[in-house]
């Protein structure tokens, strides 16, 4: 069992009032409300939760990708691992992921992935999402008409832009180049992980990681049973291929909060939980659905749902601490509570890869340090040896430490 | 009797889904719909067919032909689209007439293929940006009625668009006329047929409704300045999709205008 630590890098200092002059907290939210200054801090802050994450034990540190985002101040995840590829040494650097439709010409992005699998010795995982049409089409404009069609042009040239060792033309509608030939290409061959990240039900990627063998990320972030719901789905397309249903193939992220009893956990978290749902209740729904976004049948699939919502309206609040844990979008208590919870969840699931979010909201830096310590030293031994029977395809493979070389400080301290 | 047929069209071979009406040996009229598509032969072609050969395509990404979206790429694609379908019904020309996103290809129809168009009606056209007149995004709204800010009411929208109609079908359909908007109309409706409206010398009307909440009456202006000639209008009492929502007022106004040159 693989354990990774995600960071949304979240704004935290929205205003009380906040709603009363912002429909959404995403693409129009009034940006006099950032601080650069207070960013800087944030930003090192947050890097050093990341570093920390390695230094206890984690496997993995995930990024993600947002534009326009009061809750997500990481419009390039690449810059973020960049600097971790520099400050740490073993763990996998997971770009969960990078908008590739956003990227024109495509290259770029498999450009500076290869950059960043050089730089960290072979660590990186590409996730390669859809996008949110907040970030992609509202954000930075991308035709939803066109979106998938580009998604997978782009997905097309990367993988061969890595793998194709000759010069070769790419006539795409999205790109089109004369002359493709990337320099640097990545060290891990033939190229690195791919993950898919999904929010929500969507057969067509489950489709899609089947048919290629890529890891399909499912984030639960609305329960458990939603999250049965997807990976049922994607298991069920994988045997349907006659694959072996490989727990490392499906990757689920989690919150995650520990302390030294389930009361303390409650008192300590429960406000910073709070704020990231209390200031993104009653959202813009005008954001949710760009025409184009989902296909015919997505469309349908998510249509159900939606006339059934308008049938039997649901006025929109904040979830008590314990309807999160019952529904199982929150794991968290003591370190048995946590562990008991994570193992229904990671068996039910059948997943091998456990991305939790330990930093929500307005969490402050020691709480999110002293959670992903418990974490590393209570929880994480007791689940390890879970789906030890299974070869990991889906992690990155680093070259052996021994063959990279770092100028040491005593080196540094000789040059004049 | 109007008919809903399928024509292969000459020269390209693509397929055309056409509502025809009235009588063949009146004038020819191309409607083409708005944003919504044609819902059914409804109220406002009835009544032009009363003086008209009504010819009404879907444009390609709407209604049946919806999965032809990824033939059709730009202006030129639409005008020849449209020119094929009159040729194939042996039709030279036609008084032309264009609802909201329809207007634009009308207007574009008119400065590529001045031949083909005996005069031109361009209701709340779409196609123009000006930063002082955005009107609302028809792209940013609620999924449960994402049309509804179409109407001047939004309950017009189950009243005019989805009434009658299978609930299921017709949110898929409403949603995927959305999808083939936004491909050309996407995040600005600025098509570029502005540096083209100059060509335009047919007879032409703009109108907008009263109640439209994206295209504002002095966005019917700046189309009116820009058209040689161009005369103006204001439809009352109507929201975007004009067609469903002031069918008459709608239908008398091209009568009188394509037929008799006169505004009311």
């Amino acid at each position: 069992m693989k354990f990774h630590w995600f960071h949304g890098m979240p704004w935290p200092h929205l205003p009380d009032d906040f709603r009363q002059d912002n429909r959404s907290v995403w693409v129009d939210a009034d940006s006099r409300l950032y601080d650069p200054v207070e960013g800087h801090r944030l930003y090192h802050e947050y890097l050093d939760q990341l570093e920390f994450a390695e230094r206890v034990g984690f496997d993995g540190l995930v990024l993600n990708e947002h534009h326009q985002h009061v809750f997500g101040l990481m419009p390039s995840p690449q810059l973020m691992a960049a600097a971790l590829a520099r400050r740490t040494s073993r763990a996998a650097i997971i770009l969960l992921g990078m908008s590739i439709a956003l990227y024109r010409p495509a290259t770029r992005a498999a450009e500076e992935i290869a950059m960043l699998d050089v730089i960290s010795g072979g660590r990186i995982v590409a996730g390669f999402p859809l996008g949110t049409p907040m970030d992609t089409n509202f954000a930075h404009g991308a035709n939803p008409a066109e979106f998938r069609r580009v998604y997978r042009e782009h997905h097309d040239l990367i993988l061969r832009a890595w793998q194709d060792p000759e010069v070769f033309a790419w006539n795409g509608e999205s790109a089109r180049l004369r002359y493709v030939n990337i320099w640097p290409r990545p060290i891990q061959r033939p190229h690195p992980p791919i993950w898919i990240p999904a929010d929500g039900i969507s057969s067509e990627t489950w489709d899609f990681c089947a048919e290629r063998g890529y890891a399909y990320v499912c984030l639960a972030s609305r329960g458990i049973a939603p999250a049965q719901e997807a990976m049922d789905g994607f298991w069920s397309r994988i045997e349907a291929r006659g694959l072996p249903c490989n727990p490392y193939q499906g990757v689920v992220s989690q919150t995650i909060m520990v302390a030294e009893t389930d009361a303390e956990a409650q008192e300590r978290y429960q406000p910073h939980l709070d704020y990231t749902s209390g200031h993104t209740l009653g959202d813009f729904p005008g954001w949710t659905e760009a025409p184009g976004w989902r296909t015919e049948r997505g469309i349908r699939e998510r249509a159900v749902r939606t006339m059934a919502d308008l049938a039997d309206p649901i006025p929109p609040r904040v979830p008590t601490w314990q309807e999160r844990i019952d529904s199982g979008s929150l794991a968290a208590g003591s370190a048995d509570t946590v562990t008991e919870q994570l193992e229904h969840l990671v068996m039910s699931l059948r997943t091998g890869h456990l991305v939790g979010v330990f930093h929500v909201g307005d969490m402050p830096h020691d709480a999110a340090l002293r959670s992903t310590r418990l974490f590393a030293e209570q929880v994480i031994p007791r689940l390890r040896h879970l789906w030890d029977d299974y070869p990991d395809h889906w992690s990155p493979t680093p070259v052996a430490t021994g063959r990279l070389t770092r100028t040491t400080e005593r080196e540094l301290a000789g040059v004049n | 009797m109007a008919e809903l047929k399928t024509l292969d069209l000459r020269p390209g071979g693509q397929t055309a889904h056409v509502w025809q009406g009235g009588n063949a040996d009146s004038p020819a009229l191309l409607f083409l719909h708005p944003i919504t598509g044609i819902p059914r032969w409804g109220d406002a072609l009835e009544s032009l067919a009363n003086d008209f050969h009504v010819i009404a395509p879907y444009q390609p990404g709407w209604g049946p032909a919806k999965d032809d979206l990824p033939g059709v790429r730009d202006a030129l694609d639409l005008v020849l689209f449209n020119v094929d379908l009159l040729n194939t019904l042996g039709v030279g020309s036609a008084h032309v007439v264009g609802v909201s996103i329809g207007a634009w290809i009308g207007a574009e129809i008119a400065a590529i293929r001045p031949d083909a168009v005996q005069s031109l009606t361009l209701i709340n056209p779409l196609g123009l940006w000006s930063e002082n007149h955005p009107g609302e995004d028809p792209f940013a709204q609620h999924p449960g009625f994402p049309t509804a800010v179409l109407f001047s009411d939004p309950d017009k929208r189950n009243e005019l668009l989805m009434a009658e109609r299978d609930p299921m079908d017709a949110y898929v359909t409403e949603l995927l006329d959305l999808r083939a908007s936004a491909k050309f109309l996407w995040p600005i409706p600025d098509t570029g047929v502005g540096r083209r409206l100059v060509r335009i010398d047919t007879r032409t009307l703009i109108a907008t409704s009263e109640h439209d909440n994206l295209v504002a009456s002095e966005m019917g202006d700046i189309w009116r300045a820009a058209i040689p000639g161009a005369q103006s209008v204001e439809i009352a009492d109507s929201g975007h999709i004009a067609d469903l929502e002031a069918p008459e007022a709608l239908a008398e106004l091209v009568r009188s205008f394509a037929l008799e040159g006169v505004t009311a």
